[in-house]
């Protein structure tokens, strides 16, 4: 723990060295979220109706897949980034010490100029909360319910992220990876997954889980069908998920092939 | 201390086409060809030796450091380093063993020194008293205190190496390896480190493995030599077997105001004379012709108006191996 904010307080001081940049990016960041934000708000307000769900009910989907996503862009910047390390061979510098080079990743950076994406994402909610008009018990449960399936989602994400990543073992570059495997479904998550055609459907409750980040459990907490599974499903799925990714991870440093000296 | 046995590294090189469709076509074809780059070799070191493992570029050495330390893993054959395989208790190798890479600092390249050795004391657990002895004694040794509070991106080459050094050492490891720890560096600088490092040596009884394109660092530093050529093992002895081999390789560069006819001169020691317009470049062997005598012929030959002493070219001295 102690390690942990050692490397986190260095890597914000490293930060604040180029004050300029720090603060452009972080407003540049906000402005874009924002523009974000009117343009579905917009979308939304033309089709009140979209498969049955109202404007509310798809901005508590969106408003939990964008607060995990905004997370997951928050903390893991590094694994998201990890191209970096195979293209310019950083990654030996991990390897080299007694600590797993996933610690080192995840404490070497937080990305704080995507925080107010997280900020967004906790207003959307709110606002769709109060809109919803739920009742105390179906209240009390959502808010219970929330930080559990925001958990599962991150992780959900993580595992992507790392999966990704992992990739990059073997290919160098990840950019175009991260097109399908991350951006897309991201994007796709902020949706219920009843729009989606059925092939579509299966990749999002299987290959790529994000199905279980927020529809599955909004589902229910909704009535909107299923039973009390939907709600253990996402925590159950997002642990396996980890599980998977990190035996992948394992698997590729393994075959680490370094970059000539 | 370090074992290795009949270790090989294979890197399977894949065809790259060009365009787009080429790259796309290349994912998924099989086609390539193997790279040994590190080709069956065995070795052991002993603790306090003091080991240059030299070889021409891409012969293979830092491939082998980075499967000793555990950045790589072997195609086959075993490592054993204080003890255990870095390749299945990596964590363990890593508390027991320092690394410096010349050409990539280990240091956080935008804060203060003092903070990267902050950093990596709660990473190795290093307690408070140690690392305040840590602190005295490479003030000592490597005036590093003048720096501490200096951003590393701000600190001469030289500076910085001596950082990198220091925090190799912080954790106190019995094992230093060290990947072209000279390079790119001045006399002065060059001077500082070979002294520390053989101070580390003989005082502190480190055991070092040294990758070095410097004849000189292998000469001032190390007890034995390895040498490596194309992944093979082609030298394993001491200083003395190399210079069997090799002589004492030294180059003499003289720019003459006109160019003398040297056609028919023989000297005992000389390896080859090559001319470059009125500049006259000279290999030879310092263990059979010394230096002050060469540099007195070549004044008798003609009129030098510069003359200067070079490093030789690690590539050619490795050829004469053979």
């Amino acid at each position: 723990m102690n390690l942990y904010l050692k490397l986190l307080s260095g890597s914000l001081r490293s930060r604040m060295q180029y004050k300029m940049n720090f603060l452009v990016s972080s407003l540049s960041y906000g402005l874009i979220m924002a523009v974000d934000f009117i343009l579905l708000a917009a979308i939304l307000q033309r089709f009140d109706d979209v498969k049955g769900w109202n404007l509310y009910e798809v901005g508590l989907l969106y408003g939990i897949s964008s607060v995990a996503i905004t997370l997951y862009r928050v903390f893991c910047v590094e694994v998201h980034n990890f191209e970096r390390y195979m293209v310019e061979g950083e990654f030996d510098s991990l390897l080299i010490r007694p600590v797993s080079p996933l610690s080192l990743l995840l404490t070497k950076n937080i990305d704080l100029s995507r925080i107010g994406g997280t900020i967004q994402g906790i207003l959307i909610l709110v606002i769709s909360i109060i809109g919803l008009k739920l009742n105390n018990v179906e209240l009390f449960l959502l808010l219970i319910y929330l930080p559990v399936t925001i958990i599962s989602g991150l992780l959900i994400c993580f595992s992507l992220g790392l999966i990704t990543a992992t990739i990059a073992f073997w290919t160098q570059r990840i950019k175009d990876f991260q097109t399908f495997t991350l951006y897309a479904p991201f994007n796709a998550a902020n949706y219920p997954m009843n729009i989606y055609p059925g092939w579509l459907k299966i990749i999002f409750f299987t290959v790529i889980p994000v199905g279980f980040m927020n529809y599955t459990p909004v589902l229910f907490l909704l009535n909107k069908g299923g039973d009390v599974w939907n709600l253990a499903l996402p925590p159950l799925v997002s642990i396996v998920f980890l599980f998977i990714a990190l035996r992948f991870w394992m698997f590729g440093i393994r075959h680490y092939h370094s970059t000539g000296s | 201390m370090i074992q290795a046995q009949q270790l090989n590294k294979h890197f399977k090189i894949y065809e790259t086409k060009k365009g787009f469709i080429g790259s796309f076509s290349s994912l998924l074809s099989t086609k390539h060809h193997v790279v040994r780059a590190v080709d069956d070799i065995s070795f052991s070191i002993e603790e306090g030796e003091f080991v240059g493992y030299i070889g021409p570029n891409g012969a293979g050495k830092s491939t082998t450091i980075k499967m000793l330390s555990g950045i790589l893993h072997p195609t086959s054959g075993k490592i054993t380093v204080g003890g255990f395989s870095p390749q299945k208790k990596r964590k363990e190798v890593a508390k027991k063993i320092g690394i410096v890479f010349g050409q990539r600092t280990q240091l956080w390249w935008d804060l203060p020194l003092r903070d990267s050795f902050d950093i990596l004391k709660e990473m190795y657990k290093v307690p408070d008293e140690k690392y305040r002895q840590f602190l005295r004694l490479y003030d000592d040794m490597l005036q590093i205190g003048k720096f501490m509070d200096t951003p590393v991106r701000k600190l001469s080459l030289g500076q910085r190496m001596r950082g990198d050094l220091a925090a190799a050492m912080i954790h106190d490891p019995d094992i230093l390896f060290l990947d072209e720890p000279t390079i790119g560096l001045d006399v002065n600088a060059k001077t500082s480190i070979r002294a520390f490092l053989k101070e580390l040596n003989e005082n502190e009884k480190k055991t070092i493995l040294l990758t070095t394109h410097d004849m000189d660092d292998i000469e001032r530093l190390c007890s034995r030599v390895i040498v490596i050529n194309h992944g093979q093992m082609v030298l394993d002895g001491t200083l003395e077997d190399l210079r069997k081999n090799i002589g004492l390789p030294s180059v003499m560069e003289i720019q003459y105001r006109v160019k003398p006819n040297t056609d028919d001169i023989q000297l005992e020691g000389i390896e080859r004379m090559t001319w470059e317009d009125e500049k006259l470049i000279i290999d030879y062997d310092r263990s059979l012709l010394s230096s002050p005598l060469l540099l007195q012929k070549v004044t008798q030959w003609g009129e030098p108006v510069d003359i200067q002493m070079k490093e030789p070219d690690i590539e050619q001295v490795i050829q004469k191996i053979y």
